[in-house]
């Protein structure tokens, strides 16, 4: 952006060669003042006009992305301690094998709600859990398991959920990824209370949560939100197994 | 007009459909790309700055691939951009790959999106108690009644 008071040395020297000489010292600086200050007006007005341009511009910019910047901050992340029992269920894993959430008990279990296609929060909550993976250390690992459980039944078949666990690098040693029937994945949602509204064929809102799991079968904290911080989770986690 | 002419305008107009933009091309685009990839394709929408990864710009990548290869990348998603095969039809992808074809060539006016606004924010909005009211945490329920005094 332009400094009004001092205007580029290219326009100032255009204004002062384009004078005539005159040889008239007091009447050359009176000119040159003059010259100047009309050059300053000049320029003041060339700086009005560019910042109403971009001010115009940039305002449907500006009223969108703030508009979409108070959503994100509406949707937060919020961490609520909890005691909630998870009842017994059976889903099935990415290698299309019963997976029984009771054969978890004795360790901390993370279970977070996603769809493979979702275009918005889902991405960031698996990016979180990889992190998360990738930060347990030597014994922790055999001692932590983590789920994703999708929302979306309709199109997140074990196939469909292998493919993402891929695509996100994860380590299946100790990271499941649950579908199911609907009628199974309903009483699970309902367990955990996330709400589930299927908007479009591959396009579901749901209640974005990251439960942590202790070892005897109960819900502890919860994340809801966007994205959770990998290393609260992880702080969360520890502190569960050394519970005893 | 002749024959030859007819059948050519004819074709034209079979092309001008194909290529067209369509309603649905855009609430696609909103539904399913703007969150990430911005409203012109510049990799600069509401959700991008909270990912870790950087999200190639059209405008610098499209351009340079063929149709097979965006489709490619479209239905079998790439990191942590989604799959989009079996979720879309066919013509669904066919349509996002014109989209984006389209916005890395002549762009689009940030206010267009706006009435698709809704679809934007369409995900991951359920409330947690919204389907058993856990507001508080719970405790552990009295199972034994307090004995009577006296």
């Amino acid at each position: 952006m332009f400094n009004v008071s001092d205007p580029t040395p290219g326009l100032k020297e255009s204004f002062v060669k384009g004078k005539p000489s005159t040889g008239e010292v007091a009447h050359d600086c009176l000119c040159r003042h003059e010259h100047d200050s009309r050059a300053r007006v000049t320029i003041f007005r060339f700086v009005l006009a560019l910042q109403m341009i971009f001010f115009t511009l940039a305002s449907p910019w500006q009223t969108w992305s703030h508009d979409r910047t108070t959503t994100e901050k509406a949707k937060g992340v919020e961490r609520r301690e909890v005691r909630i029992p998870i009842e017994d269920f059976t889903l099935t894993d990415q290698v299309s094998r019963p997976f029984k959430f009771q054969s978890l008990r004795g360790k901390v279990v993370i279970v977070a709600f996603a769809y493979t296609t979702c275009p918005d929060v889902c991405p960031l909550i698996t990016a979180a859990m990889r992190q998360v993976q990738d930060g347990l250390k030597g014994e922790e690992r055999a001692l932590t398991y983590l789920v994703t459980v999708t929302t979306d039944p309709e199109i997140d078949t074990p196939k469909v959920m292998a493919a993402y666990a891929k695509r996100y690098g994860v380590d299946l040693s100790n990271w499941a990824f649950l579908s199911g029937d609907e009628a199974a994945l309903k009483k699970v949602w309902k367990n955990f209370g996330v709400g589930v509204k299927r908007k479009a064929r591959g396009l579901i809102d749901h209640t974005t949560l990251t439960a942590v799991i202790d070892r005897s079968g109960t819900m502890r904290i919860a994340y809801v939100g966007t994205s959770p911080d990998p290393k609260a989770i992880l702080q969360d986690v520890r502190k569960l197994n050394r519970e005893r | 007009m002749n024959a030859k002419e007819s059948v050519l305008l004819v074709v034209l107009c079979l092309i001008g459909i194909g290529c067209g933009r369509s309603e649905r091309m855009d609430a696609l685009y909103a539904q399913r790309c703007l969150n990430c990839h911005g409203p012109v394709g510049k990799a600069d929408g509401p959700g991008a700055a909270a990912l870790q990864v950087r999200i190639p710009d059209f405008r610098e990548t499209v351009e340079r691939r063929s149709t097979g290869q965006i489709r490619r990348i479209i239905t079998e998603g790439r990191g942590i951009m989604p799959a989009f095969d079996p979720a879309l039809t066919p013509a669904e992808i066919n349509d996002m790959v014109r989209m984006v074809r389209f916005l890395s060539r002549e762009g689009r006016d940030v206010a267009w999106w706006e009435k698709y606004d809704v679809l934007v924010s369409a995900h991951c909005s359920v409330p947690w108690d919204a389907v058993l009211g856990y507001d508080e945490p719970l405790e552990p329920a009295q199972t034994s009644k307090p004995a009577p005094k006296g």
